[in-house]
């Protein structure tokens, strides 16, 4: 591989470093300050001391105007922590999140991040230690096959054997994190290539050309009169349409170009759970959450639509559980996406653009406008409202024990939609998914495709760092909390005014709710009742000032309003309602219509009895 | 159906694991493999075999051209050039 500088070297474009000379880890630095990198996650380790220390110089060098490091470089309790924190940084900004790990362990650690970052589309670059080149293959002390074992599940990892490569190979890394579809880049480095004396460039990529010619069609991609002629004549003859926005929407910064579409076209739109904030959901068009846990009214618009416009999302498994079933009365599918293998790859559309989102809507708005098309919604429009009034979320209101929906109801009425949340895995993180507004794009963090627990804590304190002086708040559960728990002292140790919520309703309560529906109620290893943790004290052994439990409902409106004002950490446990379900739920195998509702919201159709058999698909 | 791919592959330490990795995780089972020098001595030709339908073929074709490495898939049989 060749670096090649991309344009050709003048002088006015020279870095006022090149020709300085630099050890490989002091390139590694200088890169990541050309990227804009402001703020770094990592664990020390032997084979990552050269960076360390060339981080460390770096920021007692350059200190910003209010005396803080320029790159500040963040320590979590365990590698796992630091690569959530960097994806909650990335997905909370826009940003590449940065992490930096030493070998073996610390990179094997950094695996779970790496791959739900890579499932979820989102851009990082993780820099891991390596042993020396020479003892490469030898089975040498924390040793590990990152580039296979990487290779596997990032967008893409470099090893860098040879040091005259490695300042093009760090910049390319920046670039191929976030170009296309982002995702997670691994860069390992050996130990040896950090401490080689080098000259700094200060430009120059790997030429990759294959990559950059396949980014280069997607990416000058437009629609023709005639690809817009289509998707309006279809439109036009549709009497129920709807758009189903993803992730792509967010990761595009297509928020704006959507509202601008809608607000010519009059379409409703359902968002995935990656594509929450992608449409305000206050909206009256906004149907909010579609599939598996989706609002009823939602899935009932996806049932009775005759027009789908899916947008940056991919019909997977938790929409499109039966993809033949999902929206069955559809006669035009059309679908956006800016990955050419998403096209058609679980449900064949009738319309298909590959091209970044943001041009395309905005494209298909001017097209629309300057032909006067306006599609005559009125009848479906009250349709939609009908049915967010008739099959509104509900719960039992009455009930003596706190539920986790009022919780949430609480908290939202205090937020607005305007916090940044991110959660853990299971029921809590539904229920948030369902009962909160989501008002704009990168405030609802959620490990979406991988679905790991453990993610919301580190994810929160990577976006406190994004955000500083916004609210962000951890939405947990007793279980997924318990997998990172240990960054509970990194929100001390940095004094982040992290809110940390545990709906602890005494273990696993989304195992134990399919536990319920296909196992016969035999609750086998997600009953925690014998655990003995005080989530109280141990916050308060980590330095919380504020940390407290709430179990009666009378107190949830003042906690709840005393732990949102404190001003530092603070950390709330809610002893919820041990029963309470996810609902609606579409079951494994189940089409929309089999959806049930639950004692509480007005289902449209009798419930169809669940078939009594273990799923495959959890 | 049996269908034949021609891979152009840049040269880099774990390109050709990517290639066989990506084929395996996504149930893809390779009948023959062999991998050739080309002119350029950076680049290195793949031809592999496998058996699948066309929807598959066809997955397998654009997951295969998003691996960084991978300059250009053909599958010469349909002339589905990259
Ligand atoms: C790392 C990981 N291990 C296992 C699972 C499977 N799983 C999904 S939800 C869940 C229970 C989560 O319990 P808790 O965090 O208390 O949330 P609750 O459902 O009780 O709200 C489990 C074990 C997972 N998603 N991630
Ligand atoms: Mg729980």
């Amino acid at each position: 591989m060749n670096a090649q500088p991309l344009k050709a070297e003048t002088a006015t474009d020279r870095h006022p470093l090149a020709g300085q000379a630099m050890s490989g880890a002091e390139v590694i630095v200088q890169v990541f300050a050309g990227e804009g990198v402001e703020v770094m996650f990592g664990y020390s380790g032997g084979a990552i001391l050269p960076v360390y220390d060339a981080v460390f110089r770096y920021n007692a060098e350059h200190p910003r105007a209010n005396g803080g490091e320029a790159m500040p470089l963040i320590v979590p309790a365990n590698e796992q922590g630091a690569g959530f924190m960097a994806a909650g940084y990335a997905r909370a900004s826009g940003k590449v999140g940065v992490a930096v790990v030493t070998s073996g362990p610390g990179a094997t650690n950094m695996v779970t991040p790496v791959r739900d970052s890579m499932a979820d589309s989102i851009p990082l670059v993780v820099i891991c230690g390596q042993v020396g080149t020479a003892a490469i293959g030898s089975d040498a002390f924390q040793e590990a096959p990152i580039s296979n074992i990487m290779g596997a599940c990032a967008k893409h990892v470099f090893l860098v054997t040879d040091a005259a490569q490695l300042e093009a190979t760090m910049r390319t890394a920046f670039t191929l994190a976030r170009s296309g579809r982002p995702g997670p880049v691994v860069v390992d480095v050996p130990k040896d290539v950090q401490n080689t004396a080098l000259a700094w460039r200060g430009s120059g990529e790997l030429a990759l050309s294959g990559y950059r010619t396949r980014l280069r069609t997607v990416e000058q991609a437009t629609l023709s009169d005639t690809d817009c002629a289509a998707l309006f004549t279809a439109l036009m003859r549709a009497q129920r349409p709807l758009i189903y926005a993803g992730g792509g929407v967010i990761a595009a910064e297509a928020a704006d170009a959507l509202r601008a579409f809608v607000d010519a076209f009059g379409l409703p739109v359902t968002t995935t759970l990656m594509g929450l904030g992608g449409f305000d959901s206050t909206d009256p068009l906004a149907l909010h959450l579609l599939g598996m846990h989706g609002t009823a009214y939602a899935n009932y618009a996806v049932e009775d639509c005759d027009f789908v416009l899916a947008l940056g999302a991919r019909f997977d498994d938790r929409v499109a559980g039966v993809p033949d079933k999902f929206a069955p009365r559809a006669k035009f599918i059309a679908q956006v996406d800016i990955d050419p293998s998403e096209i058609g790859k679980v449900k064949a559309v009738d319309w298909h653009h590959v091209g970044p989102l943001t041009r395309a809507l905005d494209r298909l708005t001017a097209y629309g406008r300057a032909h006067g098309l306006h599609p005559q919604l009125t009848a479906w429009h009250a349709r939609v409202a009908e049915l967010k009034r008739a099959h509104a979320m509900n719960y039992d209101r009455a009930s003596a024990l706190v539920q986790p929906y009022a919780v949430l109801e609480a908290i939202n009425r205090h937020t607005q939609g305007r916090a940044i949340v991110s959660t853990g895995v299971g029921q809590h993180q539904m229920w948030a998914a369902q009962y909160f507004d989501f008002r704009a794009p990168r405030h609802w963090l959620t490990s979406g495709s991988m679905g790991t627990m453990g993610f919301g804590l580190p994810a929160a304190i990577g976006a406190q760092f994004a955000h500083p002086d916004k609210l962000v708040i951890d939405i947990d559960g007793d279980a997924s909390i318990r997998m990172n728990i240990g960054e509970l002292e990194t929100v001390t140790t940095y004094n982040l005014p992290v809110k940390v919520v545990v709906l602890n309703n005494v273990g696993d309560g989304m195992v134990r709710q399919w536990q319920k529906l296909y196992f016969k109620g035999r609750f086998a290893a997600s009953d925690k009742s014998l655990h003995k943790k005080d989530f109280v004290l141990a916050a308060q052994a980590d330095g919380f000032a504020w940390a407290q439990r709430l179990e009666r409902t009378e107190e949830l409106e003042a906690t709840i309003a005393a732990f949102l004002a404190f001003e530092g950490p603070a950390f709330l446990e809610v002893m919820i309602d041990p029963d309470a379900g996810v609902y609606p739920m579409v079951g494994p195998g189940a089409s929309y219509a089999q959806m049930i509702t639950g004692d509480f919201i007005p289902s449209r159709a009798a419930p169809v009895a669940h078939e009594d058999s273990p799923s495959h698909m959890f | 159906m049996n269908h034949t791919l021609s891979i152009l592959l840049q040269n880099e330490a774990g390109a050709l694991v990517r290639v066989a990795g990506l084929f395996a995780a996504r149930g893809y089972n390779i009948d023959t493999l062999t991998v050739a020098a080309t002119h350029d001595p950076a680049v290195s030709r793949l031809t592999l075999s496998l058996q699948c339908d066309d929807a598959s073929l066809s997955q397998i074709l654009q997951q295969t051209r998003k691996l960084v490495d991978v300059l250009q898939v053909a599958h010469p049989a349909t002339a589905l050039a990259a």
